[in-house]
């Protein structure tokens, strides 16, 4: 491990309407996180960026505070009986080490084609992730939505793999699930690898969880953030270690998401399973157009098309804002979905009572 | 419990013992339920409750109420309301055809089941009423305990009121439950204000440690642990002092999995051939 950084790094001074959007962007963050299990810090990096935030120092300070925010909705879920805490740990401890892979990666390409090159690879990543995983989850929303809601059973794939004994065999009680470690590994590795260069492992972790594995999409969500904990737990040491995490910025932060994911958690408890899917969906796909509009940018900067300043920064700002719309449709669909089973339950317990 | 204090128990209510006895020796020819109280003044639903279970299990009642801080509790007023629910207890079981006996005792309700546990014959199982820790009697009684819930009216008090629903529709267990909720939302509120306050009261210190790397990676990592207990359990709280909760049918559902789960896991009876000697 290198030394500890000396020199002192520039940190933002802090003003209300700076505070204001941190917790508010905290608090929409954290609510998506509590439902889907991951998902909603990805608007914060680039939200801290444009205060003016250096781009290391954003990126640590939100890791600072998402591992936090996972272990308050983990346990939140747990209470509702939702995660699968053995599950969690062995993704988690596979995770990190394709979180450690992908550094690697991403060094490895920083080196070669410079800052550009790693940001065109982390949008493609992006992209190409978003659609394919988000399509199919998208689909597989609807097309239960369109059967009544009924989940049915665990999905061909997971059936399939879950009959192959192949040593060593786990038995998760709360998933209600015995499978053979070697197919958990490859989804914890991909959701590390994920983590480490879009900054949102849970994007491959919870559809993995429900298509290879075989878990319920409540429970892989809410284990999913158990896996969040420990990798964020492990790169927020790596990040602090270096000294870069702003320790107001991630107070800031908290201080709105744990108010999220409390409400996001209870939003679990009100939905049908595929809810989930489908909120998980519809980000998933806004955001990879958001990361779609970035292309040209990193593609001008490495000479292959020539899209222009004005065109190119135009763009990058629709992507963030077509970013922050993903996040809010998430935050609003969660929101209504709630309270609408809330008050469909308040008025069937008052009729009973009535009876 | 030393001997010396089950002397001093059986001096507050002399006669206690003797009357579990006596209940017992009568239901010799019934096996008996044990039902047990801290409250002089019962629900009639519990009753109601109480009397449809030995019914259908045909099983002789013992209620036995405790006054458990006769310190406190006007033992003459104790007594009185307890004979009244006694009566309606009595006559709710008579109607049934069920072998009745009520016992008062006072002191530590662990002594008092104990106790009970060895002077009453056949005793099937012990039902105890709400207020009373499940754990604590199961952990001295040898026999099955199970718990009673209820928010029905009060029987023998027509003045007492209250567990029944509120105006509101709660029933004052809710309520409860709601105050708690907000004394601990004020707490953990004040808790987190009280550590936000310390950490932005001085930026430059806390940003010139929480930044210098090295082992002091561990300040961030243990403010932001900190920060989510006090903050998370504010957060919880704040919630559900609004009303905002877990939806109740989900954790119907999921109790309803649970005890699934414990007959699926049930250990299968062995059927596999032995070989037997000729």
């Amino acid at each position: 491990m290198h030394a500890p950084v000396t020199e002192a790094l520039q940190f933002i001074d802090l003003n209300l309407s700076y505070i204001l959007f941190l917790i508010a962007v905290g608090f929409i963050g954290g609510l998506v996180s509590g439902f889907i299990g991951s998902g909603g810090a990805f608007v914060l990096t680039p939200g801290m960026m444009s205060l003016g935030v250096p781009g290391n120092v954003a990126v640590a300070s939100n890791m600072c505070h998402k591992f936090p925010k996972a272990l308050v909705g983990a346990i939140k879920r747990h209470r509702y009986g939702q995660v699968d805490i053995k599950l969690g740990l062995i993704m988690g401890a596979f995770a990190e080490i394709g979180v450690q892979v992908g550094i690697q990666v991403q060094t490895a390409i920083l080196s070669r084609w410079g800052q550009a090159g790693s940001n065109l690879y982390v949008s493609l990543a992006f992209v190409s992730v978003l659609i394919v995983v988000g399509s199919f989850v998208m689909r597989d929303a609807m097309k239960i939505k369109k059967s009544g809601g009924d989940v049915g059973s665990a999905p061909t794939l997971a059936k399939r793999l879950q009959k192959i004994e192949l040593w060593p065999m786990l038995t998760f009680k709360t998933a209600g699930v015995r499978i053979s470690m070697w197919f958990i590994v490859p989804v914890a590795f991909a959701t590390g690898m994920l983590a480490a260069t879009i900054a949102v492992g849970g994007f491959i972790g919870v559809p993995g969880l429900m298509y290879i594995v075989g878990v319920t999409s409540i429970v892989a969500s809410a284990t999913e953030l158990v896996v969040a904990f420990v990798m964020g737990l492990g790169g927020t040491l790596i990040w602090a270690y270096y000294g870069m995490v702003d320790i107001r910025l991630t107070l800031l932060i908290l201080g709105g998401s744990l108010f999220g994911v409390q409400l996001g958690a209870i939003g679990t408890t009100y939905v049908k399973d595929y809810m989930i899917k489908l909120v998980m969906a519809t980000i998933m796909l806004i955001v990879a157009v958001s990361r779609f509009l970035a292309l040209p940018q990193y593609l001008d900067q490495l000479q292959v098309t020539s899209f222009g300043d004005g065109v190119s920064t135009m763009l990058t700002q629709l992507s963030f804002y077509v970013m922050c719309f993903a996040l809010l449709l998430g935050a609003g669909i969660i929101l209504f979905s709630l309270f609408r089973a809330r008050s469909a339950e308040m008025a069937a317990e008052q009729a009973s009572m009535q009876a | 419990m030393t001997r010396q204090r089950q002397k001093e128990v059986q001096a507050q209510e002399p006669g206690a013992v003797e009357k579990a006895r006596e209940a017992s020796a009568m239901a010799v020819s019934r096996p008996v339920i044990i039902f047990l109280t801290r409250t002089p003044s019962l629900a009639e639903s519990v009753i109601e409750y109480v009397v449809a279970i030995a019914d259908r299990l045909g099983l002789k009642i013992v209620a036995v109420f405790v006054n458990t801080m006769p310190q406190l509790h006007q033992r003459s007023s104790f007594k009185r309301r307890m004979e009244r629910s006694a009566a309606i207890f009595s006559e709710k079981a008579r109607t049934r055809g069920l072998d009745f006996s009520a016992v008062r005792d006072s002191g530590r309700l662990a002594v008092v089941v104990k106790r009970l546990c060895h002077t009453v014959k056949r005793v099937e199982f012990v039902l105890i009423d709400h207020g009373i820790s499940r754990e604590l009697v199961a952990s001295v009684a040898p026999v099955p305990v199970f718990s009673v819930l209820s928010t029905g009216p009060v029987a023998g008090e027509a003045g007492m009121s209250d567990r029944l629903p509120t105006l509101t529709g709660e029933t004052p267990m809710v309520t409860q439950q709601r105050k708690r909720h907000v004394v601990k939302t004020i707490t953990f509120g004040a808790a987190t204000a009280g550590l936000y306050g310390a950490m932005f009261a001085f930026p430059d210190t806390v940003m010139h440690y929480w930044t210098k790397g090295g082992f002091y990676a561990l300040l961030p990592v243990a403010t932001v642990f900190a920060f989510s207990y006090v903050h998370g359990t504010f957060t919880s709280n704040f919630w559900s002092a609004l009303g905002i909760e877990g939806s109740k049918a989900a954790a119907k559902k999921q109790a309803e999995k649970r005890s699934g789960m414990v007959e699926t896991t049930r250990k299968r009876p062995d059927t596999r051939p032995r070989l037997r000697a000729e």
